[in-house]
């Protein structure tokens, strides 16, 4: 269905003269959702496009910037304990919250402590995946301004998951229920919400200085129809629009009023090896413990085919699960060569049958999860069928029978995924395995050669050049004999109208206060 | 008149039991919600510290029970995504699902009475064939291509009605904010139009090809015969002989129609970025939202046995026959 409404959508905006362009309002941006907001409870968000509104209502001690250097925001300077597990956070001077209430150590203490009691029962990307990935222990006010968080253990992602947490004060939440807290976001950043209309569109009023934020209002539009979203902005009525999908790109570069941005992404997409014992007993399960089989299947797959064929833009294959520029400089993507592909399975003992075949094996993929996903694993399928693998696609329902077998670490033996990524340290990327029963290890990978080398990553005395040594060497593992069947690094279509100003950035941040309008 | 009421009474409780009761068993076949609610990286403790919170690690039965209990208190549990009283979410959402399906059943009602009765009295004539056919037509186009089409044409080439959203009108009236409600009553009907023609297009023709048959079998009966012997005029003969016999049917297909324009309009709101209950449902059963389903479906149960019940004692009204 989704295809007849581009097609007619395209053919109807190709076909009838150009419309008077609406102009949206002044010193206005307004943008266009696909998701609707649920709650403005920095402990309880999770969406992206919900936690990108709250980020211009919520400022952070440090902020990660588009490249991926970590800048000052409500904390002026940060020092590191001894031990590498606190973090010392010293605050600018007269800072305040919306309500007017001054912003201190305490507040911020009470911010980290509040999203991590499991008595609120949040289930948020703060608690869930930020205090989990930096082993949150607590936060204490050590005096007005200085404020300590700390760790379980040494961790070299820690400082980017801290400048991820959005901070409030604490009266105003300490007087509110947690239903009252979703609904009424206290903030301290440089946008205040003024209005909530549910299912709607939110209303954000800059509280700053010009110089902090140009744009004085920011309206977000929940427009769930992607051909309703170009069709806002064909008409003038939307300045932003997230997530375009790939087949309407050239109806609106066509549109003298509006134009396209292609941003190369950070979320990684792969197909997965579960090298479980569970799947090692079954068929095809068997053949992927081999590394050598691995690899020649990487051969089998045309991912810049893929790209431009499928998502519409020229794509460099991944080498593995770092994006530039901290990935492995000295390696190259796999080719696309079907007859290595078939030589190194043939060596690998896996022969043609008389019927062709020479393994079958499952593949499981979510359904509309990520670009294109049905069409891309359909297009997977083919090519390795064409090396003679009997795949047996299986496409789920992404929420309701696929994450629960991811979660479990029980898709596959083949499953297709996208992981998001960042790159504001070398580590993050890699931290999807830091550890054999790790839960994002959903391949149940276990060379030595990786997970041993966080040993040295976290060993404090361990030299910055062995560090990096031993890292470049867990990419050459994951490259040559990893679980991953490398593909891409998704792209973000942006659509804009031609009187913003704005360039978007790779980890699907949308922050406006950098935007102008002209 | 009161033992039918009782008699109804009774009949609605069992149909809430077993609605809430299917549509219980038919989310808990898609699976433990559990997992959309942790972080990826979340340990066992923690998905089953979460499941607990979330009530799932109960068996089936007593999470049911446990279910039916509360609805007794009027206690229709927290939405898992949005933290909130699940029945303050759908109401919050129903104000603008009533605002669409009266608006769209109005301008069905208004517009396929008159076709449908003109159709019967020129049965066989091209008047008729027309209307028949543009019945045909509107029963036909899928009413997501004709949300597009006319946005397409009547909001971005034309710039006559806005491409999506929605002003809201009930919703400041029931908060007792009069002068917003009425204040906004214009641009609620702007915005509304476009999704109304959608939403209603399909009733229009059904409506217009009912109306046309009902009068047809009514405008042969005796006791019109008789009436126009009698020397009344046509259109006296038409509007209070037959068109008041030839009702009855389009009442009970216009009551059904209302609960299911309530609930059931995913597509046209989605299109059309309408914050009514369906897409309300649509997404919480995407998101394993299940206090928000179960509550949603409650309210449109009780809407679709309170129209029932409505269109019974119209049904009374209009026709001495049928007894209480």
């Amino acid at each position: 269905m989704t295809r007849i409404k581009t097609l007619l959508m395209a053919s109807a905006a190709l076909s009838l003269p150009a419309a008077a362009a609406a102009q949206a309002p002044e010193n206005t941006i307004v943008t266009a959702l696909s998701a609707d907001i649920t709650t403005f409870d920095i402990a309880q968000v999770s969406e992206r496009g919900n936690s990108n509104i709250m980020r211009h209502i919520f400022a952070t001690l440090e902020t990660t910037q588009p490249d991926g250097s970590i800048a000052p925001d409500l904390a002026e300077s940060l020092e590191i304990t001894e031990d590498g597990t606190g973090y010392i956070y010293t605050l600018h001077e007269g800072l305040t919250c919306h309500d007017g209430e001054a912003l201190m150590a305490e507040d911020v203490a009470y911010t980290f402590n509040r999203a991590a009691d499991p008595d609120n029962g949040f289930t948020g990307n703060v608690p869930g995946f930020l205090f989990s990935g930096m082993q949150f222990e607590g936060a204490e006010a050590l005096d007005d301004r200085r404020v300590q968080v700390n760790i379980r253990t040494p961790n070299p992602i820690a400082r980017g998951l801290i400048a991820e947490v959005m901070v409030h004060c604490m009266d105003a939440y300490e007087a509110m229920s947690i239903d009252e807290a979703g609904q009424n976001p206290v903030g301290s950043g440089r946008y205040q919400m003024v209005e909530w209309d549910r299912g709607s569109q939110v209303v954000l009023e800059r509280v700053v200085d010009e110089s902090e934020a140009p744009v004085e209002r920011l309206v977000f539009r929940i427009i769930p129809e992607s051909s309703t979203r170009t069709a806002e902005l064909l008409a003038g009525n939307v300045d932003l629009v997230t997530n375009v999908p790939p087949d309407q790109l050239d109806v609106i570069d066509a549109n003298p009023n509006s134009d396209v941005y292609i941003a190369q992404g950070l979320r990684r997409i792969y197909v997965g090896f579960n090298l479980s014992d569970e799947f090692a007993a079954m068929p095809g399960g068997d053949a992927i413990q081999d590394p050598m089989v691995r690899r020649a299947l990487q051969y089998a797959v045309d991912v810049p085919s893929i790209c431009t064929q499928l998502l519409n833009f020229e794509c460099e294959r991944a080498t593995g699960l770092v994006n530039p520029p901290h990935n492995h400089p000295d390696l190259e993507p796999y080719p696309f060569d079907p007859e290595t592909a078939e030589a190194m399975l043939d060596e690998a003992g896996w022969e043609r049958g008389e019927d062709g075949t020479r393994f079958s094996i499952r593949f499981q993929a979510g359904r509309d999860r990520y670009l294109n996903d049905v069409n891309v694993v359909q297009a997977i399928t083919q090519m390795l069928q064409d090396v003679g693998v009997d795949v047996d696609l299986q496409i789920l329902d992404w929420a309701s029978t696929y994450v629960p077998l991811i979660r479990e670490r029980n898709a596959g033996p083949l499953y297709f995924l996208g992981t998001g990524g960042n790159i504001w340290s070398e580590f993050i990327d890699m931290n999807d395995l830091n550890s054999v029963e790790a839960g994002t290890n959903y391949t149940h990978w276990d060379d030595p050669r990786w997970f041993d080398g966080w040993d040295v990553i976290r060993d404090p005395s361990a030299s910055p050049e062995e560090i990096e040594e031993t890292r470049l060497e867990m990419l050459r593992v994951f490259y040559e004999d990893g679980p991953w069947l490398h593909l891409y690094s998704q792209p973000d279509f942006y659509a804009m109208s031609s009187r913003l100003n704005f360039t978007p950035r790779q980890d699907e941040r949308v922050y406006l206060w950098t935007a102008t309008l002209e | 008149m009161w033992t039918f009421l009782l008699r109804r009474l009774l009949q609605s409780v069992i149909v809430l039991i077993g609605v809430t009761l299917i549509s219980f068993v038919a989310l808990q076949i898609g699976g433990d919600p559990t997992y959309l609610f942790v972080s990826e990286n979340a340990s066992t403790e923690e998905i089953e510290r979460a499941r607990a919170l979330l009530g799932f690690d109960r068996p089936l039965h007593i999470q049911y029970l446990s279910y039916v209990w509360d609805v007794m208190r009027l206690d229709f549990g927290t939405s898992l995504t949005f933290r909130q009283p699940a029945m303050d979410v759908v109401l919050a959402a129903l104000p603008a699902s009533i605002e669409l399906t009266l608006f769209s059943l109005i301008l069905a009602i208004v517009i396929s009475i008159p076709l449908g009765i003109v159709s019967a009295l020129y049965r066989g004539k091209p008047v008729d064939g027309g209307i028949m056919t543009f019945a045909m037509i509107g029963q036909s186009i899928p009413n997501f291509w004709m949300g597009i089409m006319m946005i397409m044409f009547f909001g971005l080439y034309l710039s006559w009605f806005p491409i999506s959203g929605h002003v809201p009108f009930l919703r400041p009236l029931f908060q007792g904010d009069f002068a917003r409600a009425f204040g906004n009553l214009p641009q609620t009907l702007h915005y509304l139009i476009m999704p109304a023609i959608a939403v209603g297009s399909y009733t229009l023709a059904r409506n217009a090809r009912l109306v046309r048959s009902s009068m047809l079998e009514v405008l042969q009966q005796d006791y019109v015969r008789t009436a126009r012997s009698k020397g009344i005029s046509e259109t006296r003969v038409i509007v209070h002989h037959a068109l008041r016999n030839a009702w009855l049917p389009v009442v009970t297909m216009i009551g059904l129609e209302f609960g299911f324009v309530l609930g059931g309009v995913v597509v046209v709101e989605t299109v059309f970025s309408y914050p009514g209950v369906g897409r309300l449902v649509f997404n919480a059963i995407n998101q394993r939202d299940i206090p928000v389903v179960q509550a949603a479906v409650i309210v449109i149960a009780l809407i679709f046995i309170l129209l029932n019940l409505i269109v019974d004692l119209i049904y009374a009204r209009l026709d001495p026959r049928v007894k209480l």
